[in-house]
Order: C-alpha cells, then sequence, then structure tokens
C-alpha cells in the first residue's frame, strides 16, 4: 500500500489573458505529495491559484499538463473518495441538514442501509447531533460550515479538500472551528489538503505545510510541523514557527517581483 | 385568526358593502345589488338553467377545461424553457421565437384558432395552450440564467450524476421562477378559458356570459361573474397558495 495519498506531478494550469489574446500558467510544473492520514496546508496569498488546484484534484476543473493521482485506500472502492469543504458552505438550503449530507451519501453510490448511521455519527463528530431535521437557514454561518465539513467526512473520503473554509467566518467562531476540528480529526483520520492564506492556521494545524508562490504557482517550501497534538494556539513554539516561515515567504515574494 | 386574514376580510366586507351602497343609488337594471346576486347564484345551482344544466355541471367544465391546458401549458413550458436554458446553443436558434407567441394579441390566437379548429374543444384548448405556453417558457429561462454554479461545482465535486443535480439541486433553485410562472400562467389561462368559452365553447361559466348576454340579463351575467371570481380566488389563496407556504417552508420567515 502506498504511503502517499495523492502524487501530483508536474502540473500545468492554462488560464486565458484577462482581455487579451493568449495565455498565462496559473500552476506551472507543479509537484506535491500528500502522506496518508496527514494534514496537509497549502498557504499561498490569496489569487495564486490554491483554489483552482483543489478543484482540479476533486474534477471541477480540467488541467493542461501534468500528472495527478489520488490513491484510494487498501479495500476501498477502486476509484478514490474526494470530499470537499468550500469556502462557504454550499449547502442545499431546500433540504434538511440530514437530507444534505444523504446528497453527498447518495452522489457517492454508498448504500442506503449505512446512511442513517453514517449521518448520526458524523453530525455528532461536529457537534450537531440533533440538528437533523433542521434547515440550514436556520443555522448560524459557523454552525452551516460544520454541516458542510460533516457531509465532506460522511463520505469517508480518501482526500479531504478544504478551502479555506473558516475564512468567512468571524475569528472567534474560526478560532472555535479550528480547535474542534483537531478534536474531529482525533476521531476521522482522513488525509486533508488544507488551503489558507494565513500562516498561523496552517502551522496550527498542520503536519506539513507548503508554501506556494505567485504566478505560477509553485511550491518552494515544505515545512514539517513536529509539535504533537494536542497543540494549544497560544503555544509560542507556534508563533516563532510562524515568524520565520513569514520572513521567508516575504523574501520570497520580493525575489519574484524584481 | 392573525392580522392578515382580519384586514383581507374587512376589505371584502368593504367591497360588498360600497357595491351595496351603490346598488340602492341606481336601478336593479344597471347594477344589481349583493342580495340579488346571492340569490340567483344560489338559484343557479338548485334549478337547471339553460340547456338543462345546474350551475355545477359549468364550473366542472370550466375547471376541467383550465385543468387540462393549464397542466400542458405549465409542463411543456417548464420543459421548453429547461432546454433552451441549459442548451445555449438552441437558445441561440430558437429564443428569438419566443417573442413572436409572447406579443400575439390573445384575442387573435382564439380567432385563429376558431378559424383553424372551428367552434370546436381542440380550437379553444390549443388557443390557451399557444398562448400561455411562451410566458412559462420565458420564466423558466430566466431561472436557468439565475442558477448558482457553486452548488453546481458541490454537486460535481461530489460527483453527483445528471438525475440527481436535477431532482436535488436545479428543480429547487428554479422552485420560485416556477410557481412565479404557476400563478401568472393559471390566471392567463382562466382568462382565455372563459374568453374561448364566450366566442365559441359549448358550455362552462364563459358560454353562461354570453348567453345571458344575449338576453341582455344584467342580473345573471353579473352572478356568474361574481360566481367565477370567487372560483378562482378560491383556487388561489386556497390551493396555490398553501402549496407554496409548503414548498418554502425551508426560507426563514423574514424573508417571504
Amino acid at each position: 500500500m502506498s504511503s502517499e495519498a495523492v502524487v501530483i506531478e508536474k502540473l500545468t494550469k492554462m488560464f486565458p489573458n484577462p482581455g487579451g489574446a493568449g495565455e498565462f500558467a496559473v500552476i506551472e510544473s507543479l509537484n506535491l505529495q500528500i502522506r496518508r492520514g496527514t494534514f496537509a496546508s497549502i498557504v499561498g496569498p490569496s489569487g495564486c491559484g490554491k483554489s483552482t488546484l483543489l478543484n482540479i484534484i476533486a474534477g471541477i476543473e480540467t488541467h493542461d499538463a501534468g500528472t495527478l493521482r489520488i490513491i484510494p485506500q487498501e479495500g476501498a472502492a477502486s476509484t478514490a473518495r474526494i470530499g470537499y469543504v468550500f469556502q462557504s458552505p454550499r449547502l442545499l438550503n431546500w433540504l434538511t441538514v440530514e437530507d444534505n449530507i444523504k446528497f453527498a451519501l447518495e452522489a457517492q453510490n454508498i448504500e442506503k442501509a449505512l446512511w442513517n448511521q453514517r449521518v448520526k455519527k458524523y453530525l455528532d463528530m461536529v457537534g450537531l447531533g440533533g440538528q437533523e431535521r433542521n434547515y440550514p437557514l436556520k443555522l448560524s454561518g459557523g454552525m452551516q460550515q460544520r454541516v458542510a465539513i460533516s457531509r465532506a467526512l460522511a463520505i469517508e473520503p480518501d482526500i479531504l479538500l478544504m478551502d479555506e473554509p473558516f475564512s468567512h467566518l468571524d475569528e472567534i467562531t474560526a478560532r472555535k472551528m479550528r480547535v474542534d476540528l483537531m478534536h474531529i480529526l482525533e476521531h476521522a483520520q482522513p488525509t486533508i489538503l488544507f488551503v489558507t492564506h494565513s500562516l498561523r492556521e496552517a502551522v496550527f494545524l498542520s503536519e506539513d505545510v507548503y508554501m506556494m508562490s505567485v504566478k505560477p504557482a509553485r511550491i518552494f517550501k515544505q515545512v514539517r510541523v513536529d509539535i504533537p497534538r494536542p497543540r494549544h494556539p497560544e503555544d509560542s513554539r507556534l508563533f516563532d514557527l510562524e515568524k520565520d516561515l513569514v520572513k521567508e515567504f516575504f523574501a520570497v515574494l520580493e525575489l519574484s517581483q524584481q | 385568526m392573525n392580522k392578515h386574514a382580519a384586514l383581507r376580510w374587512l376589505s371584502i366586507i368593504a367591497f360588498v358593502g360600497v357595491w351595496w351602497i351603490a346598488s340602492l343609488l341606481s336601478s336593479p337594471e344597471f347594477l344589481p345589488g349583493p342580495k340579488a346576486i346571492g340569490e340567483t347564484i344560489i338559484a343557479n345551482f338548485l334549478t337547471p338553467g339553460p340547456e338543462g344544466k345546474t350551475a355545477e355541471f359549468h364550473i366542472a367544465i370550466t375547471l376541467l377545461r383550465i385543468f387540462a391546458t393549464f397542466s400542458i401549458a405549465m409542463l411543456a413550458g417548464i420543459a421548453l424553457g429547461l432546454i433552451l436554458g441549459l442548451r445555449p446553443k438552441l437558445e441561440m436558434a430558437f429564443g428569438y421565437l419566443i417573442p413572436l407567441s409572447l406579443t400575439t394579441p390573445t384575442l387573435l390566437a382564439v380567432f385563429l384558432c376558431v378559424l383553424w379548429f372551428g367552434y370546436s374543444e381542440t380550437g379553444g384548448l390549443v388557443a390557451v395552450i399557444f398562448t400561455v405556453t411562451p410566458f412559462v417558457t420565458v420564466n423558466m429561462l430566466a431561472g436557468t440564467k439565475a442558477l448558482d454554479k457553486e452548488l453546481v461545482d458541490m454537486a460535481h465535486a461530489f460527483k453527483a450524476n445528471r438525475s440527481l443535480l436535477v431532482r436535488k439541486v436545479l428543480i429547487w433553485q428554479l422552485m420560485p421562477y416556477i410557481f412565479s410562472a404557476f400563478r401568472y400562467a393559471f390566471g392567463m389561462t382562466w382568462k382565455i378559458v372563459a374568453l374561448a368559452e364566450t366566442f365559441g365553447l359549448k358550455f362552462g361559466i364563459g358560454y353562461m356570459f354570453t348567453f345571458w348576454f344575449e338576453q341582455f340579463n344584467m342580473v345573471q351575467v353579473m352572478s356568474w361573474i361574481i360566481l367565477f371570481v370567487v372560483l378562482m380566488l378560491i383556487l388561489e389563496h386556497g390551493v396555490i397558495a398553501r402549496l407554496e407556504e409548503k414548498m418554502f417552508a425551508w426560507r426563514p420567515a423574514h424573508s417571504y
């Protein structure tokens, strides 16, 4: 069994130039390997192509060159299951919380007999047990995002993609969600690829941090965060690491702008 | 009874009151009062009128015509709108035809159909379908333009197949458009059915308008008009509004 869950080699994605002829590379020759069962973050400035990369992995967008492999867990279905948590919850507001999760289960052809058990397990896990029959618009933004997380977890994905999932929440809620996410991951251990523009968030959450440059997007540095979990958001080791990485980031950004 | 319902009843009572006072000030041949009309409507139900039929027979015929044409026009309009809306090439090719049927005056459509099909059931019904379908289509087209791409992407990310996408993602986003088309189409349908009945169809409420109009019987003409309006109000508020409430239960109350 491979110890990698995702292997990306020389991935390139072209976009048409805005208002002009020709194309430019949003992502160029990007290499990335994500170890199974780990939490990996990609950090980069806004508009660097992070979301595009996740969309390519999710199969929503195509790519122009390179290879992308998502390796399913041993004994699992032949095609890899991909869970996706977006910036906004993207729930189907006309369906109950329960039916939103079942939507993903149905889409993934998961046996109907398992549905109720999965709904209960993963709603409990995000702390929303008892909200099954409620409608999304009656929940707060943070709770809606929890539903989105439990929807993505419920399909028991080989890889869970998270695209700045807390960036639309107020900082207090976001902070609580980050800590809660850590607790959730003690129970479910999916492979996670998390995208953010916040080094602090990445350092707090991840085992591997990948730093991404802009135009074209490339990984220029990989850092392993060896601080054991559970981590405390105020841990000074996290701050120190963040400080070092920020410095490095600016050095690279300045270099690329010259 | 809540405030809204109370206001509504109050407005109905006020309307009948104004009508009653106006009828006292004029002659019964010009404006019959609520009492005369009410008695005539009840009598129409109890004793057979022209053609030996009581009121419920004509009501049943009219409702059947409305129901049949309305169902066909709604289904055809929704299907057409979806097909055109989700396939831009088809819309480019055929979309320009929609204004053609939208701008054809309703009366003209009825006349044309009478010329084509004679004073037959088919003629009247085709006229209704021809006039109502494009309105539904236009509404659905607008709905497909407003589909949320983020939700469609979400569905694709979870690998939803086409049927699941339509059932759980698309149709619900179109629901407000379907309902506004529903209401509008319903209003159009009953007006055109009444028109077609007035002009040529045998039996039905519109037929009774013409019959009593030709006798210059003001009380009967007004009785049938009032009966017709009351029926449509009941359908609109009793059936369509209830259905709408159910379909939109997921919306928080303040967005109504």
